[in-house]
C-alpha cells in the first residue's frame, strides 16, 4: 500500500532522519569556513559592543555627577565607537549569514538539479514533477528565510543565555536555581505540544501542497477546463483545497499564538519567584540589595533569548522537513547503467535483444522479444496502439532496463557500455516531441552546438522540412514557446526530426515521427530520408504504412510480444495479421467496422 | 515644489502599498484589524510597565518594604496574564488576517485565471504562472502578517518615547525630532535601491520554477542529446543570479538598515554631550538625562525592525506586482443574458479572419458545414486547421467576420451553453492525475458514472478500462498507471462524447490510435450520439474515409472541394497502387 503524502513526512520527522540531515546541512554550511568565521564573530563583536554600551552610558553620567566634561567627552566617544563598531559588525553579519544562506540554498539546488540529471528514468513517473519542483523552489525559499534570520540569532541567543547563567552562578548559586526553576516547566509545556505542532505543521505542509499541485494541474488544462465549460467545478474544487489550507494554517497560528501567550506567562511567573526568592533571602540576610538588583535583570536578559529559541522549534521542524526531502532528491540513485564502462564510437555489427521481457509496475509491456538489428538494416516495427512499440525504443534507447533477458550491442551487454557513449550514436525522435523554450535553431543546434545557421537551413532543405518552416513569417527564428506551444503538432515533430537527422547519428530511431505532419509534406519527408536511411541503421516505429517503403524488414508486436517479421512482400504473402492491418488501412469503406 | 512634495508622498505610501492593496481581500474582517490594534496598545503598555514595576520593586528592596513586594509581584502576574492576552490576540489575529487574505486572494487569482482569453496564455509558461500564484501571494501574505502584529506596537513605542522624553526636556525630544527626516530619507532610499533587486528576485524564481519543470518534462530528450551539462550550467547560471541579487539585497540592508540605528545612537551621544554640558552648567540632576539616554536605546530595535520592515515591503510590491499580471486581464467576454444554444447545429463561418501575434494565419474562410453532419477538414502542417476549429467553441475569437450556429452568431450565446454543447478534443491532451472514471467525468455534474461507461464503450476504450485490476476506478498520471498516447487520446475522446454534445470536434485527436479502430470509433460516435455534428481536423486519408465532405484550408483559405467525399478525396490524392481492389 502507497503510503500517503503526510505518513511520509510524519515518519521523516519522526526517525532520525530529520536530525541528520540538520547535521548535514550544517556541514554543508561551514564549508564555507571564512563567512562562518566571519559571522560568528560579527555576532560576537555585535553582543560584546551592546553589552559595553550601558557601561559608557554610566561612565558619562558619572561624568555629569563628577562635573567633568573631559569624562563626558571621552565617555560619549567611547559610546558613539561603540555604536559605529555595531554599524559594521551588523553590516557583515547580515552580509555573511545571507551568504551562508542564499548559499547553501543555491548549492542544494545545483545539487539537486544535477541529480535530476542523473537518475534512472523511471524516477520519474514514481515522484511527481510538482513534488520536485516545490521541494527545490518552494523548500528552499523557506530555508533560505529561516537560515539568513534564524542562525544570528540562534548563535546571539546561545552566546546570551551562557553568558547570562555565568553571571548569575557567579551573583549567587541558589538565586539562580530559583530563576531556573521555570525551564524545566517550560521544557515539559514545549515538548508535550510537539506532537501537536507537528501534526499542525504536516497538515499546513499537505494542503499547501495540495494547492500548488492543483494550480499546476489547472494552469497546464487551461484549455480543457474551458472547453468542457467546467470552470467553476475548478474552482469549486480548487475553493475546497483553498480553505483546507486556510483552515490549517488558522488551527496551527492559534496554537502557535496561544504557546507564545502561555510562555509569556511563564517567563513572567519566572522572574515573580526570583524576586520573591530573593526578597525572602534579603530578609534572612543571605544576600546584599546590589546583588539582588543586579540579578533581577540578568534574568530578563536571560529570558528573551531562551523564549525566542523555544519559538523557533516551529520554524526549524518546517525548515528541517524541506531539507531532508532535498537532500533526498540530491542522494537518489543514479542511473544504474551509467557505470558502464566500454565507451563505444561506432556501431560495428549490431543490436540484439535477446529473450527481453520488461514490464512496468503491474502491466506487462513486452514478452521475450528476440531481435537482431543489424547494422546499416532499416527496420520497421508496427503494431496497435498498447502493444509496446514505444516501449522497445525506450529499452534500445536504455532508457530502462530489461527485467529478463539482455541486449547486446556488437556483442557487449549494453548494461557494461558506458550510457553517454552509447546514447551518443543515436538519434532518437520520440512520439512526443519535446522542445525547449527557444527559437527552431536553438532547438536543432541542442543536437550540435557548433552547427552554423546556414547549415541548419540547408539541412532542413535537403529533407524537404523547410516548406512546413517557411510558412512561419519568422522562420527558424521563430520562437516555439513553452513546450513548443506556439507551433502545431506538425511543426514540433518537424523540428524533432531535424533535430534528429541534424546530429548526423549511426542510428536513428523515429517513434510515430510524422502522425501530426500532412500526407503531401510527409511525402517529401520520406524521398528524402530514403537516401539518408541507406547509410544508417533505422529503427522505425508505427502502425501507419505509409513509410513502410523506408525499411529492409518489418516486425509485427502484438501484446508485448513479436508475432511475424519478414520483407513487405514476405508479410503480403502471409496474410497474418500485418496483411489484415494493411487491408483496413486500404482496403474499403466499411471494412472491419462493427 | 508641490511636485515634489507628492512624489515624496507616493514614496513613502510605497512601502505601505501592499496593505492597501491587501484592504479588498479582507473586506469582512474589520473587525479584526480593529481588534488587532486595540490589543496592540494593551500589548505595548504592558510591555512599558514591567520596567516601570521593576523600577517600584527595587525601591521597595531598598526600602525593605515587603508588603509591598508582594503587591508588586501580584502586579507582575496580572500583567503576564494581560500581556499572554494581548500577545495571543494580535499574534493570532494577524495571522488570521494574514491567511484570510491569501485565501481571497489565490481564490480570485484562480477564479479570474480560469476565465481568462485562452490568448493571456500563449506567451506564459506554467512555471512562471505558478510561482505567480503561489510564491508571489506568499510574500505579500507575509509582510501583512508582520505588519499586523508589530507595526503598531513598534509605532506606538516611538510615539511613547518622544512623549516621554518631550516630558522630561523639550530640548532632548528636539534631538530625537532631528533624526525623523534622516531616518525617513535613509528609508526612501533603501527602498529604492532595492527595488529593482527584488523585482528580479521574484521573477528569477519564476525563471528558476520553469527550468526545472521544462527540464524534468523533457528529460528524455534531454538524455538523448546529452543535454545534462548544458542544462545544469543553465540552471546554474538562473541560481547564480537569484543569489547574486539577494547578496546585492543584503549589502544594501546591511548598510541602511544598520544605519538607522546608528543614527538613533548618534543623537542620544549627542543628547549626552548637550545634556552632559546643560546640567553641569545648571548644576541640576542627572535623573532625566539618564531616563533619556534610556529612551533612546529603546528606540533603536523599533527604528532598525522599521527598516527590515521596509525590505519585506519591497519583496512584497514586486510579488503584488506579479500577482496584478494574472488579475483583470484579458477576460473572456461572456454574454450574460441571451438565448439557449440554438437548435440546428449546422455551422457556418463567414469571412472569417484570424490573427496570432501579427502572423495572419486565417485570411478569409467561409464554410458551411450542415447540420448532422460528418466532415473532414485537412490542410499542410501549419495551415491554421487548430485555430480555425477552436473559433467555433469561441476558445478563440476572431478579428474579422463572424461564425454562425444555426443561424445565431456564437458572440450571442452564452459561452456555458456554447461550450456545453461544442465537445472539443485537443491534440495537445491534459489528463489529471485522479481515477479514469474522474477523467471521463471531469467535474460536470450532470454526467453519471454510466454514460461515462457508455462514452468510454463509443471511444474503444472499455475493453482495456474493465481489463484493469481496478476497472474504472483505477488511477492513472503521476501517481497511478502510465497510458500509451493512443490510450490517453481515447480517455479524452471518452470525455469529449460523455456529455452526448450537438457538436464535436476532433482535432487530429486519433493521431496515435491505430486506423482500424479509428474507423470503428466514427461509426460508433454516428450511431450512439442523435443529431451530432461531428468536424474531423485530419491529415491521414485512412481516417477521412468516413467523411462526407472534406474541406481543404490553404494559404489561409478554404478550397472548395464540394461534391467530394472522404473517400474518393482520399483515394484521389493517394492515388492508390491497389485501387483495383476497392
Amino acid at each position: 500500500m502507497k503510503q500517503t503524502y503526510e505518513e511520509v513526512e510524519e515518519t521523516y520527522i519522526k526517525t532520525l532522519k530529520g536530525r541528520t540531515a540538520l547535521k548535514r546541512l550544517i556541514k554543508d554550511m561551514a564549508k564555507n569556513r571564512k563567512q562562518t568565521a566571519i559571522l560568528i564573530a560579527s555576532v560576537m563583536i555585535t553582543a560584546i559592543a551592546a553589552t559595553f554600551s550601558p557601561l559608557a552610558i554610566g561612565g558619562a553620567v558619572n561624568g555629569v555627577a563628577s562635573r567633568s566634561f573631559s569624562t563626558i567627552f571621552d565617555f560619549s566617544l567611547l559610546f558613539i565607537s561603540l555604536a559605529l563598531i555595531q554599524f559594521g559588525s551588523n553590516r557583515f553579519r547580515v552580509i555573511s549569514s545571507t551568504i551562508l544562506a542564499q548559499g547553501t540554498v543555491k548549492n542544494l539546488r545545483d545539487r539537486s538539479f544535477q541529480s535530476i540529471q542523473h537518475v534512472p528514468i523511471s524516477f520519474f513517473s514514481k515522484v511527481k514533477a510538482g513534488f520536485l519542483i516545490s521541494r527545490m523552489t518552494n523548500d528552499g525559499e523557506t530555508l533560505g528565510e529561516f537560515l539568513t534570520f534564524q542562525i544570528p540569532s540562534v548563535v546571539s541567543g546561545m552566546t546570551t543565555v551562557i553568558l547570562s547563567i555565568a553571571i548569575m552562578l557567579y551573583l549567587d548559586f541558589d538565586l539562580t536555581l530559583y530563576a531556573l526553576i521555570v525551564l524545566p516547566f517550560l521544557s515539559i509545556f514545549t515538548i508535550s505540544l510537539q506532537g501537536k505542532v507537528r501534526k499542525n505543521y504536516l497538515r499546513t505542509r499537505r494542503t499547501i501542497a495540495a494547492i500548488t499541485g492543483n494550480l499546476a494541474e489547472n494552469i497546464s488544462s487551461i484549455r480543457s477546463i474551458k472547453a468542457f465549460n467546467v470552470e467553476s467545478y475548478t474552482e469549486d474544487k480548487f475553493d475546497g483545497l483553498n480553505a483546507d489550507n486556510l483552515n490549517a494554517n488558522i488551527k496551527a497560528s492559534r496554537l502557535s499564538s496561544l504557546y507564545g501567550a502561555i510562555v509569556r506567562i511563564i517567563e513572567y511567573t519566572g522572574i515573580a519567584i526570583v524576586v520573591l526568592a530573593g526578597a525572602i533571602e534579603l530578609k534572612a540576610g543571605l544576600i546584599s540589595i546590589g546583588i539582588l538588583v543586579a540579578f533581577i535583570f540578568y534574568v530578563q536578559e536571560f529570558f528573551d533569548p531562551v523564549i525566542q529559541l523555544s519559538q523557533l522549534y516551529n520554524s526549524y521542524q518546517s525548515s528541517i522537513v524541506g531539507v531532508g526531502r532535498i537532500y533526498g532528491i540530491i542522494d537518489s540513485k543514479k542511473e544504474v547503467v551509467s557505470d558502464g564502462q566500454i565507451t563505444i564510437s561506432s556501431l560495428r555489427d549490431s543490436i540484439v535483444l535477446k529473450n527481453v521481457s520488461f514490464s512496468y509496475d503491474d502491466s506487462n509491456a513486452l514478452r521475450d522479444i528476440n531481435l537482431t538489428i543489424r547494422k546499416g538494416e532499416n527496420i520497421g516495427i508496427v503494431g496497435h496502439t498498447g502493444a509496446g512499440k514505444t516501449t522497445l525504443s525506450n529499452l534500445i534507447m536504455k532508457f530502462y532496463v530489461p527485467q529478463k533477458g539482455e541486449i547486446l550491442v556488437d556483442g557487449k551487454n549494453i548494461m557494461d557500455i558506458n550510457t553517454e557513449s552509447y546514447r551518443n550514436l543515436i538519434s532518437p525522435v520520440l512520439q512526443e516531441p519535446f522542445l525547449f523554450h527557444g527559437s527552431i535553431y536553438e532547438n536543432v543546434k541542442i543536437a550540435d552546438p557548433a552547427m552554423a545557421e546556414e547549415e541548419i537551413e540547408r539541412l532542413a532543405k535537403e529533407f524537404n522540412l523547410n516548406r512546413i518552416f517557411d510558412k512561419l513569417p519568422e522562420g527558424m527564428e521563430t520562437n516555439v514557446g513553452e513546450l513548443g506551444r506556439n507551433l502545431s503538432e506538425g511543426q514540433k515533430q518537424a523540428i524533432a526530426i531535424l533535430r534528429a537527422l541534424c546530429r548526423n547519428p549511426q542510428i536513428i530511431i523515429m517513434d510515430e515521427p510524422t502522425s501530426n505532419i500532412d500526407p503531401y509534406s510527409e511525402k517529401f519527408i520520406f524521398q528524402s530520408l530514403e537516401k539518408f536511411a541507406r547509410e544508417k541503421t533505422l529503427i522505425l516505429i508505427t502502425h501507419r504504412f505509409s513509410m513502410i517503403s523506408l525499411v529492409d524488414k518489418i516486425v509485427v508486436i502484438q501484446d508485448g510480444s513479436i508475432v511475424e517479421s519478414g520483407t513487405f512482400p514476405e508479410l503480403r504473402e502471409k496474410k497474418g495479421i500485418f496483411s489484415q492491418m494493411y487491408d483496413i488501412l486500404y482496403g474499403s469503406k466499411g471494412e472491419g467496422i462493427d | 515644489m508641490s511636485e515634489n512634495k507628492k512624489s515624496f508622498l507616493k514614496k513613502i505610501k510605497g512601502v505601505f502599498e501592499p496593505l492597501l492593496f491587501s484592504r479588498e481581500y479582507l473586506k469582512n474582517k474589520k473587525w479584526v484589524i480593529y481588534l488587532i490594534i486595540g490589543f496592540a496598545v494593551l500589548s505595548t503598555a504592558t510591555r512599558l510597565l514591567v520596567p516601570i514595576i521593576i523600577g517600584a520593586i527595587i525601591d521597595s528592596l531598598e526600602l525593605k518594604n515587603f508588603n509591598a513586594i508582594y503587591l508588586e509581584i501580584e502586579y507582575i502576574l496580572i500583567l503576564a496574564v494581560l500581556s499572554a492576552l494581548a500577545s495571543f490576540v494580535v499574534n493570532f489575529g494577524a495571522q488570521y488576517s494574514s491567511q484570510i487574505y491569501a485565501y481571497n486572494l489565490r481564490k480570485k487569482v484562480v477564479n479570474s485565471m480560469v476565465k481568462k482569453k485562452t490568448k493571456f496564455f500563449q506567451d506564459k509558461t506554467s512555471g512562471d504562472l505558478l510561482s505567480r500564484t503561489t510564491m508571489d501571494i506568499d510574500a505579500s501574505r507575509n509582510f501583512i502578517m508582520n505588519s499586523l502584529s508589530q507595526l503598531i506596537p513598534t509605532i506606538l513605542i516611538i510615539i511613547f518615547a518622544v512623549g516621554y522624553l518631550f516630558y522630561i526636556n523639550m530640548f532632548y525630544s528636539i534631538f530625537f525630532l532631528a533624526t525623523v527626516p534622516v531616518l525617513i530619507f535613509i528609508g526612501i532610499k533603501f527602498q529604492r535601491k532595492q527595488r529593482p533587486h527584488w523585482m528580479k528576485i521574484r521573477d528569477t524564481y519564476g525563471v528558476m520554477t520553469e527550468s526545472i519543470q521544462e527540464d524534468i518534462t523533457g528529460q528524455r530528450t534531454v538524455r538523448s542529446y546529452l543535454q545534462e551539462e548544458p542544462q545544469i550550467d543553465k540552471f546554474t547560471g538562473i541560481t547564480d543570479t537569484y543569489y547574486g541579487e539577494y547578496l546585492e539585497v543584503a549589502n544594501l540592508r546591511g548598510f541602511y538598515n544598520n544605519l538607522m540605528p546608528f543614527i538613533i545612537s548618534a543623537a542620544a551621544t549627542a543628547v549626552i554631550f548637550y545634556g552632559g554640558y546643560t546640567s553641569i552648567v545648571a548644576r541640576s540632576e542627572v535623573g532625566g538625562l539618564v531616563a533619556a539616554v534610556n529612551i533612546f536605546t529603546m528606540v533603536t530595535f523599533p527604528v532598525s525592525f522599521l527598516g527590515r520592515l521596509i525590505a519585506f515591503s519591497e519583496n512584497a510590491r514586486a510579488g503584488i506586482g506579479r500577482i496584478k499580471g494574472v488579475l483583470d486581464r484579458d477576460m473572456d467576454e461572456d454574454v450574460l443574458t441571451g438565448g439557449d444554444f440554438p437548435g440546428s447545429n449546422a455551422i457556418s463561418l463567414r469571412n472569417v479572419k484570424y490573427k496570432r501575434g501579427d502572423r495572419e494565419i486565417l485570411k478569409n474562410v467561409d464554410m458551411e458545414i450542415p447540420s448532422e453532419s460528418f466532415v473532414c477538414l485537412t490542410g499542410e502542417t501549419g495551415a491554421g486547421k487548430s485555430s480555425l476549429v477552436n473559433l467555433i467553441p469561441r476558445l478563440e475569437d476572431p478579428a474579422e467576420g463572424e461564425i454562425l450556429i444555426g443561424g445565431v452568431n456564437v458572440r450571442d450565446i452564452p459561452l456555458s451553453s456554447l461550450r456545453k454543447n461544442i465537445a472539443i478534443v485537443p491534440q495537445e491532451i491534459s489528463l489529471l492525475s485522479g481515477t479514469i472514471s474522474e477523467n471521463i467525468i471531469f467535474g460536470r455534474k450532470n454526467i453519471t458514472e454510466e454514460m461515462a461507461k457508455k462514452a468510454a464503450k463509443v471511444a474503444r476504450i472499455d475493453d482495456f478500462i474493465e481489463g484493469l485490476p481496478e476497472g474504472y476506478s483505477t488511477i492513472i498520471g503521476e501517481r497511478g498507471i502510465t497510458l500509451s498516447g493512443g490510450q490517453r487520446q481515447r480517455v479524452a475522446l471518452a470525455r469529449a462524447i460523455a456529455s452526448n454534445p450537438k457538436i464535436l470536434i476532433l482535432d487530429d485527436a486519433t493521431s496515435s490510435v491505430d486506423p482500424e479502430t479509428e474507423l470503428a470509433i466514427f461509426s460508433r460516435i454516428r450511431k450512439n450520439i442523435a443529431g451530432i455534428t461531428v468536424i474531423l481536423v485530419s491529415l491521414r486519408y485512412s481516417a477521412m474515409k468516413y467523411a462526407s465532405t472534406v474541406y481543404e484550408l490553404e494559404n489561409g483559405e478554404i478550397c472548395e472541394l464540394e461534391n467530394i467525399d472522404g473517400l474518393n478525396y482520399a483515394m484521389e490524392k493517394e492515388g492508390f497502387e491497389n485501387e483495383a481492389d476497392l
